[in-house]
């Protein structure tokens, strides 16, 4: 199975995504899956050809703009960034579709 | 006694070292396996490598800028960048590993704290820990202190400010998310906490921001480099404009002026882009170490998280906030020379992140009007308060720089008009 790649994305890639980062390597570790985890600034989002980007709903019509192409990229809005529950309920389903879980 | 030399001249005084050795330590105590502990204390090194080339690269941004603002406008123009006052401090300066140290004390103090009161926050924003370690460092030295004392004093003051300021936004942070989960672990608190009392007594709770339909034109803003780049390029463009062809034509060369003031502008982005990189690899380690280790020792810790955690609660605010945060740092801008104050130009970076946080709380305690109102006062008090500062960076051998978040600044007081005068008392 190939390792996945999941992004976690806030406004200048520092605090906030790297606080998303923990929580979801928490959900990853509990699922019993490995995935590369990594976290960055919206404006390099794009590149890095993540399989999954994460990141806060406030940023949903930024990401709109990025044209992403979302068979090769999910994306996943978060209201609470650092909410598992919220994580693991929006994450599971898109894991279950790529035929991760 | 070589052995112990050579380990304090070559590795405890080597900032990247130190850092990389402190990334090692928290990795090795939370049992990673071994290639973990390597690519990530090696990751550190180089965040740390990365960090000074970015500073590098603003501090040539800084020289020229500050040269054609003095020949274009006659005053000092300074730039408001706690990152590049970090840089600065931990290349320029040399005081990198003292930084690095006072880091870690400020971490042990506040689980300390956590662990034996009631409260129980674990400031978990790396980046605003290492604003906090540089400006205790910079300012104890200032103050006179060195070494061991440094470290210490820095770890006490910045330790309680990491507790107290969760401590202070965790009422409204509770209005805010509805629930006692997250606090907000971020140096500019003083500064909301001033914005909500503003807003409390001149807004109106009924009418949220939520509800309005703001610009479309607006949202690039949540675009944080690009914000920058919208504020800086006409800023250099117009001081270049004022110094004239002859002046620039020394840095510009073959170049023309207008032109090569346009690309300092990106340089100058490119430069906080580096840094920021720097830190980004500096912290990634260090960060998730610190959070583990905490929790095991504080096991009903609230996590202190950045400002940004609290953006998806009101988006419109974080956008009312940064605008109106924005208008009135240029006020302020405009107003503090009249007073003999060095001009302030607007931190971006700042203007965003606690511009938007800055909405957010004044949003919650007087609605939209609240957030216009407190959002200009307080763009003008995080602009008032650093230009105070200014004479002591200069005198210290910082370029044209000024340090953001107004909490740092607090403690810097502290320092300078406080401990300053004891120490020099009791000598």
């Amino acid at each position: 199975m190939k390792k996945i790649k999941i992004l976690m994305v806030c406004g200048a890639g520092l605090g906030s995504s790297l606080a998303c980062e923990m929580i979801v390597e928490e959900v990853i570790d509990d699922l019993k899956i490995k995935a590369n985890l990594e976290h960055s600034d919206i404006s390099s989002a794009k590149g890095y050809n993540a399989d999954i980007i994460i990141t806060a709903s406030n940023f949903q019509k930024q990401f709109e703009k990025f044209s992403i192409d979302e068979t090769k990229t999910k994306l996943i809005y978060l209201k609470n960034i650092v909410s598992k529950v919220e994580i693991k309920d929006k994450l599971v389903p898109v894991l279950t579709e790529l035929e991760i879980l | 006694m070589d052995i112990i030399n050579f380990i304090i001249q070559n590795i405890l005084t080597e900032a990247s070292i130190t850092i990389a050795l402190i990334a090692m330590l928290g990795l090795i105590l939370q049992k990673k396996e071994i290639g973990r502990v390597i690519s990530g204390t090696f990751k550190t090194l180089l965040g740390f490598q990365v960090l000074s080339a970015g500073s590098g690269i603003i501090v040539q941004v800084l020289i020229y800028f500050g040269q054609i603002f003095s020949e274009g406008f006659q005053m000092e123009g300074i730039i408001p960048s706690i990152e590049s006052i970090n840089g600065q401090a931990m290349t320029e300066l040399g005081l990198g590993s003292q930084i690095a140290f006072t880091f870690l004390a400020i971490f042990v103090v506040n689980v300390i704290i956590a662990r034996f009161t009631k409260f129980k926050f674990i400031f978990l924003t790396g980046q605003a820990v290492l604003w906090m370690a540089t400006m205790c460092t910079v300012f104890g030295y200032f103050a006179g202190l060195r070494g061991l004392t440094l470290i210490i004093v820095g770890g006490i003051v910045g330790g309680i400010f990491a507790v107290l300021m969760p401590a202070i936004a965790q009422p409204t942070v509770k209005k805010i998310t509805g629930s006692n989960d997250i606090a907000l672990g971020h140096f500019c608190t003083i500064g909301y906490m001033f914005t909500a009392l503003i807003a409390k007594f001149t807004g109106n709770v009924k009418n949220s921001t939520e509800d309005i339909e703001l610009p479309k034109s607006l949202e690039f803003l949540q675009d944080t480099y690009l914000s920058v780049m919208v504020v800086m390029v006409p800023m250099f463009m117009i001081t270049a404009f004022f110094a004239g062809p002859e002046f620039c034509a020394e840095f510009a060369g073959s170049k023309h002026y207008l032109m090569h003031a346009f690309l300092q502008a990106i340089q100058f982005v490119v430069g906080i882009y580096v840094l920021l990189a720097g830190v980004r690899l500096l912290l990634g380690e260090i960060v998730p170490a610190f959070r583990g280790i905490a929790l095991r020792l504080v096991p009903d810790a609230i996590p202190a998280l950045d400002c940004p955690v609290l953006f998806s609660y009101a988006p419109n605010a974080v956008i009312v906030g940064f605008v109106f945060t924005t208008i009135g740092s240029v006020i302020a801008m405009l107003v503090l020379p009249m007073f003999g104050l060095a001009m302030i130009l607007p931190g971006m970076l700042t203007n965003f992140f606690a511009g938007g946080t800055a909405g957010i709380f004044g949003n919650a305690w007087g609605g939209r009007r609240g957030a216009m109102i407190s959002g200009i006062a307080h763009g003008f008090f995080i602009t008032l308060l650093p230009a105070l500062l200014v004479g002591i960076f200069n005198s210290l051998g910082f370029i044209n720089a000024t340090a953001t978040d107004v909490d740092t600044i607090v403690v810097a007081m502290l320092y300078a008009w406080i401990l300053m005068p004891l120490l020099t008392m009791s000598n």
